[in-house]
């Protein structure tokens, strides 16, 4: 009995918490898909079993959603993963009294308040005279409306770029300069030391931005919200999660559906846990935890 | 030994100061245009004028009004209302759309059916008759009318004499379109002359509102629709009525006269195009008006500019001859039935029932009265010139299910829009939709 007390002692506030706050939810929310929860049937909700899953399988434009959620999954996890490494390379390899400030510049959509970092691009994108692209373009246009997936990729790239920047600066700074000596001895260029050392090394890093970027991506919504609200017209940019909190909490006239955003949310779910273990499994994660070949 | 004495002397003086109880009443208002601030502003005259009359009454507690008025939007408002109403913290008096919130929450059991407090004060009396119907849910009333209103087709006075138009041709369009002369095809052909003859830039023919709301239900009517079949209590789409609407917007689209993009929810771009006297015709509220005067054209005239470039009509009938319309979407005043002061709040309602009242906030904000005297009250040249359309006005449907109707009616009229569908396959996605999410609530002609 006593083995098991310490470890215990030590896994039992974690889980508890994670008990708490992640599992919890997720039995409750599958326990509403179950049931036709509304506005008006808030009082006495009754079981439904599957119905709000058919429902939503049933949605013509259900193949619209989840494409849009591929695009702007994929399209901005490129973005972010790509745009990250790029600079956390690039800050490296000039010396640190120019590479530190311009990631603080590149700190700053994280930190500036949603709200008002997307009023910032929709100024940006908005038409003459107000509008700085459509000035500079010499062309007056909506861009936001006219090139809407370009506005959300973007507002989301530029700030979800930074977190990759910061995990790989700091990887790239673990790695033993023994490394970077050997390969200038051996006569590597700086293009060859980054595929040969530096790349390899942040494998485990990299898996780490592009899982975690792609749960977030594929649960948050706000920039889009607050961007183009799903819009522009006939699901332009609405994307599952969205979808979900239109149904779920957001209705004009009033009566939401919380049993058939819970079963939206159910899917969302099951998308994340499927596409963790794809993750886990493209890149070897057995390899990754075994014990380094070299001391870090 | 006598200062004991002066103290419980003070004491017992002191004591109807004391015992004289404060109740707190909480309520929540919502324009979301700034103008509408009187529906909060009036509840707090009258707390003032109650609490005026029981300190002659010599009544043993005060009120107090807790109060807020959200300028964000409805959809963020909603949320907070219904978020309240599920942990049990609604506020004590909740002001909204009277249709369809008053038949959600009244199904959902959050508001309180408060028809034998309307029937005890006088000043309920006044309200025009219409207008309970708006209230009335299965028989019962579930709040007061607060402001109703009429959304008119605006037309830009500038524009149209660019074009060629008469001064008296210009002033005699509203009357045209009420005796169904002028058409919705008529509006397009107006439309694309201007833009042929260079007086608009594409896309600026015809505005309509950037997002879902019950516009598009008056729309649907205007082309011939109708929602509702009271005799079975289901809501209706009429095919026809729909194609012919979807045809007519697929239409505009083509011709360059409705921008493809329209429903880019973005009021701003709406207010600023139509107030920088970009478009030729626009669709909006009375309460438009107030805006407009207040915030978009102050400084270049206010409400006399607007005179001078803007005019108003119904919202033209589909074929000559025809009926136009409008939509009145009456405000109401509820009570939450968590609220534990029910008959005080509905007292406060009976004295934000009066005539001056109304007028101020009728007045100031483009709304139009609830009640009969107000309508003498005012001199307001706008709200004289609007009231006829009362007489074409419809409501939209008391039916707790309507947000689903309406939410499909604008899956079909975004998907035309955008160019995605055809009218005739919007037609059919909408008739599914509306089978799908209603069932047997839906009747499908």
């Amino acid at each position: 009995m006593r083995r098991y007390l310490t470890p215990f002692l030590f896994l039992g506030p974690a889980s508890l918490l994670i008990l708490l706050f992640f599992f919890t939810p997720v039995v409750a929310t599958l326990l509403l898909s179950f049931t036709d929860l509304a506005t008006t049937t808030f009082r006495h909700p009754s079981w439904v079993g599957l119905a709000n899953y058919r429902d939503l399988f049933a949605d013509p434009f259900l193949k619209k959603i989840l494409a849009n959620t591929a695009r702007y999954v994929g399209l901005t996890l490129a973005f972010n993963v790509g745009m990250g490494l790029l600079l956390a390379l690039v800050t490296s390899l000039v010396p640190e009294n120019w590479g530190d400030p311009f990631r603080a510049l590149w700190l700053l959509p994280r930190i500036l308040p949603p709200v008002v970092y997307v009023f910032i691009w929709q100024g940006m994108l908005a038409e003459a005279p107000m509008g700085l692209v459509s000035d500079l373009l010499g062309v007056s246009k909506n861009w936001l409306v006219e090139t809407p997936w370009v506005a959300v990729i973007l507002a989301n790239g530029f700030v979800g770029a930074s977190f990759g920047m910061l995990i790989f600066t700091s990887a790239i700074r673990a790695i033993p300069r023994e490394l970077f000596y050997a390969a200038a001895v051996d006569g590597a260029t700086t293009l060859q030391t980054i595929r040969r050392v530096v790349i390899p090394m942040l494998a485990w890093p990299i898996l780490f931005v592009t899982a975690y970027q792609t749960l977030s991506l594929l649960t948050s919504f706000e920039y889009i919200l607050l961007l183009t609200d799903g819009g522009p017209g006939f699901y332009g940019t609405e994307v599952w999660s969205l979808h979900a909190y239109h149904l779920a909490l957001s209705n004009y006239f009033g009566n939401v559906e919380f049993g058939l955003g819970a079963a939206m949310a159910a899917v969302l779910v099951v998308i994340g846990v499927v596409v963790s273990l794809f993750y886990l499994k493209i890149f070897n994660f057995r390899a990754l935890v075994t014990e380094p070949k070299i001391e870090v | 030994m006598r200062k004991w004495w002066i103290l419980a002397a003070a004491v017992l003086a002191l004591t109807p100061v004391f015992a004289q109880k404060t109740i707190t009443i909480k309520a929540w208002t919502i324009g979301p245009d700034d103008p509408s601030i009187t529906r909060l502003k009036n509840l707090e005259a009258a707390v003032d004028r109650l609490n005026a009359l029981l300190a002659i009454e010599g009544a043993d507690y005060r009120v107090k009004l807790e109060g807020d008025f959200d300028t964000t939007d409805w959809d963020p408002y909603l949320r907070r209302v219904l978020l309240a109403f599920q942990s049990g913290s609604a506020p004590d008096i909740v002001q909204a759309s009277a249709a369809p919130l008053i038949g959600v929450w009244a199904t959902a059991g959050y508001i309180a059916p408060i028809g034998d407090e309307v029937s005890r004060y006088g000043t309920f009396k006044d309200v025009f008759p219409t207008l309970w119907n708006a209230v009335t849910f299965k028989g019962q009333i579930f709040g007061t009318p607060q402001d109703t209103e009429a959304r008119p087709l605006y037309f830009n006075k500038t524009l149209l004499k660019k074009l060629g138009w008469s001064d008296a041709k210009i002033a005699e369009l509203p009357k045209m379109i009420e005796k169904g002369e002028f058409t919705w095809d008529d509006l397009l052909a107006t439309a694309e002359e201007a833009l042929k003859k260079g007086v608009i830039e594409r896309g600026k023919g015809y505005y309509h509102r950037p997002k879902n709301g019950p516009d598009f239900l008056m729309w649907y009517r205007a082309f011939g629709g109708t929602a509702y079949d009271p005799a079975s209590g289901k809501l209706v789409f009429d095919k026809a009525a729909a194609l012919r609407y979807f045809t007519w917007l697929k239409k505009a689209v083509d011709a360059g006269v409705l921008e493809k993009d329209r429903l880019d929810g973005n009021w701003k771009r709406f207010h600023q195009n139509v107030t920088d006297g970009k478009v030729l015709f626009f669709s909006g509220g009375t309460w438009n008006w107030a805006e407009w005067k207040s915030q978009w054209v102050k400084d270049r005239g206010g409400e006399s500019w607007l005179w001078q470039h803007f005019g108003f009509a119904l919202q033209p009938a589909y074929e000559k001859g025809g009926r136009p319309v409008t939509l009145s979407n009456p405000q109401a005043y509820m009570v939450s039935s968590a609220s534990k002061h029910k008959a005080l709040a509905a007292k406060i309602l009976a004295f934000v029932a009066m005539p001056d009242l109304d007028a101020r906030h009728a007045v100031g904000s483009g709304h139009l009265p609830v009640l009969q005297a107000t309508a003498s009250l005012t001199e307001n040249r706008f709200i004289r010139a609007v009231s006829y359309m009362l007489n074409y006005t419809t409501f939209q449907p008391q039916h707790p299910d309507l947000p689903k109707w309406q939410n499909a009616l604008y899956r079909g009229v975004s998907a035309v829009e955008s160019g995605q569908v055809t009218p005739e396959q919007a037609v059919s996605v909408v008739a599914t939709e509306m089978k799908r999410t209603l069932k047997d609530q839906v009747m499908i002609k």
